[in-house]
Parts: C-alpha cells; sequence; structure tokens
C-alpha cells in the first residue's frame, strides 16, 4: 500500500474537503495576530527626577513590539515626558501620533530607561507592554 | 467596454456623497468647551460595497463610506472604536479637552471579503485626505 501521495490525499473523496480546508485554515491562521503583551502599570505623574524632560529622535529607528508587528520611530518625532512606571519614564507623542499594533490597535507611549527603549505604556489600557530593547540616538 | 462602465457605475454609487469637506469646515462651530472632536473618514473607494457601522465606545456613530468623514465631539477620556467588518480590530486612544483626533477607515483585503478597520492618523497628514471628501455628518453649524 505504501504512504499516500499529494494526489491520493487530493484525490480521496473523504479528504476533498480537507484538501480545501486546510490552505483556508492557514489562511485565517495567518490573518489572527495576536494580542499586544501587557501588564498592568501605574503611570506616576513626571516630577523632576532624573528622566529628561522631552526627547527627539535623530534618526528613523525600528521598533519591535510584543506582537510582532514593527513600527519606526521617526527621525524629528518628538516625545514629552508624562510621568514614570518602574521599567522606566513614559514619553507621549508631541508632534503626532503613536499606536503598537497586534490583535487590536492601541495609542501607545514610549518607556525609556537611560537611553534605550524597553517597552511601551498603553494610556487606555494603563499597561506595560515590554519590546525588544533598542538604543535610541536623540537629540 | 459595457462590463467596466457598469463596474464604474457601481463604484461611483458605492460612494458617499455630500459637499466637500474643505468647502463646509469653516462653517462648523468649534467644539464646545471641554470636548474633544474626533473625525472620522474612509479616504479610498476600495471595497465600497463593504460599508460597517463606526461604534464609538459602543454607539453606533456613523457608517465608514468610501471617500466620506465626518465628526462627533465627545467628552475626554479612554475611546474604543470598532467597525463591524469580518475580522473585529480594535483602535483604543485617548482624548484631552480641546483635542482634534483623527481616525481613518482603513481597508485591506481579508480572507473573503474585504475588511474595514480604523486607525488612528497624525493631523497633517489626515487633513490633507479629508479636504476633498464628502462631508457626511450633521455636524454643529456656526450660529
Amino acid at each position: 500500500m505504501g504512504w499516500p501521495t499529494i494526489a491520493h490525499l487530493v484525490n480521496h473523496p473523504g479528504l476533498e474537503m480537507k484538501a480545501f480546508l486546510a490552505p483556508l485554515i492557514l489562511l485565517l491562521a495567518a490573518g489572527c495576530a495576536s494580542e499586544v503583551v501587557r501588564n498592568p502599570a501605574v503611570l506616576s505623574p513626571a516630577g523632576g527626577g532624573a528622566a529628561r524632560p522631552q526627547l527627539e529622535i535623530a534618526q528613523d529607528t525600528d521598533v519591535q513590539a510584543s506582537a510582532g508587528y514593527n513600527r519606526v520611530l521617526p527621525a524629528g518625532s518628538r516625545w514629552q515626558l508624562v510621568g514614570t512606571i518602574p521599567e522606566g519614564g513614559v514619553y507621549r507623542r508631541a508632534n503626532g501620533v503613536f499606536t503598537v499594533e497586534g490583535a487590536h490597535v492601541h495609542e501607545a507611549y514610549l518607556v525609556v530607561a537611560g537611553d534605550r527603549l524597553v517597552g511601551f505604556y498603553l494610556p487606555v489600557e494603563k499597561a506595560y507592554s515590554p519590546a525588544t530593547p533598542v538604543s535610541l540616538k536623540v537629540r | 467596454m459595457r462590463r467596466l462602465s457598469w463596474l464604474l457605475v457601481l463604484l461611483l454609487a458605492a460612494c458617499a456623497s455630500g459637499p466637500k469637506f474643505n468647502t463646509v469646515e469653516s462653517t462648523f462651530a468649534a467644539s464646545p468647551a471641554g470636548k474633544a472632536r474626533i473625525f472620522f473618514y474612509r479616504a479610498t473607494s476600495l471595497g465600497g460595497a463593504i460599508q460597517p457601522e463606526i461604534v464609538l465606545n459602543g454607539k453606533v456613530v456613523g457608517k465608514a463610506q468610501p471617500q466620506g468623514v465626518f465628526f462627533v465631539d465627545v467628552d475626554p477620556g479612554n475611546m474604543e472604536v470598532v467597525t463591524g467588518s469580518e475580522v473585529e480590530k480594535k483602535l483604543t486612544f485617548q482624548v484631552a479637552p480641546g483635542d482634534r483626533r483623527y481616525v481613518r477607515a482603513a481597508v485591506g483585503f481579508g480572507v473573503i471579503v474585504w475588511r474595514v478597520y480604523p486607525e488612528l492618523v497624525d493631523e497633517a497628514e489626515a487633513k490633507k485626505e479629508i479636504a476633498d471628501l464628502a462631508y457626511t455628518g450633521g455636524g454643529p453649524q456656526k450660529q
């Protein structure tokens, strides 16, 4: 008898539907992005701490959010310190909008520790979402 | 040729009707004190047959009509926008008093049909996109 070939599988009366459904299921699965990973976070208002009150990104910087969708922090984008969370200073875009995306799209602020972006703060969800850390060149 | 004509008719029939936004914008009253204004628009005719409702914080505020724009004034706070589409993709953002925010109903090709989903857009980019769109809302007029 041996192993069934692709032709066997496709032509087998009982498997025709499965052969049709399999690619469809793959397509559906590919279309379903995962949720942005997030943990509850409490934002403390910006005080006179060590964090810089404003950042300006000096060159386009790719960032990788937890759900796998890339974002670019454009050169010239300005970010205003709005508070801190344990992971770092939280900066809101001052001259535009910024979102991260997974299964859904969320307005997001940058979380910066030292000169590194470490994640995002989601103001509506009041949550921290880690990112692949990346060094920021700022002015 | 005849088929192309029919296709063109179908596409045009699907587009929003109304005055060009940039011809009526100056007639709109400013948003009331303490409120924020959110613009919703759809800049493309792609997938024109799919015109889902736009739901803001659980309330239907309009439809994603191709090449149409409208706005609503809201109290400040958290916003959640959903478009009834093949795949539901939520957009969340915050507004403060006096804010003007712009939400584009973007169109992508889904598994079976076009899908329409909300995106938050920079003001400068949005202003360019909505200038020539049809105003479909009944926003507050200047007295």
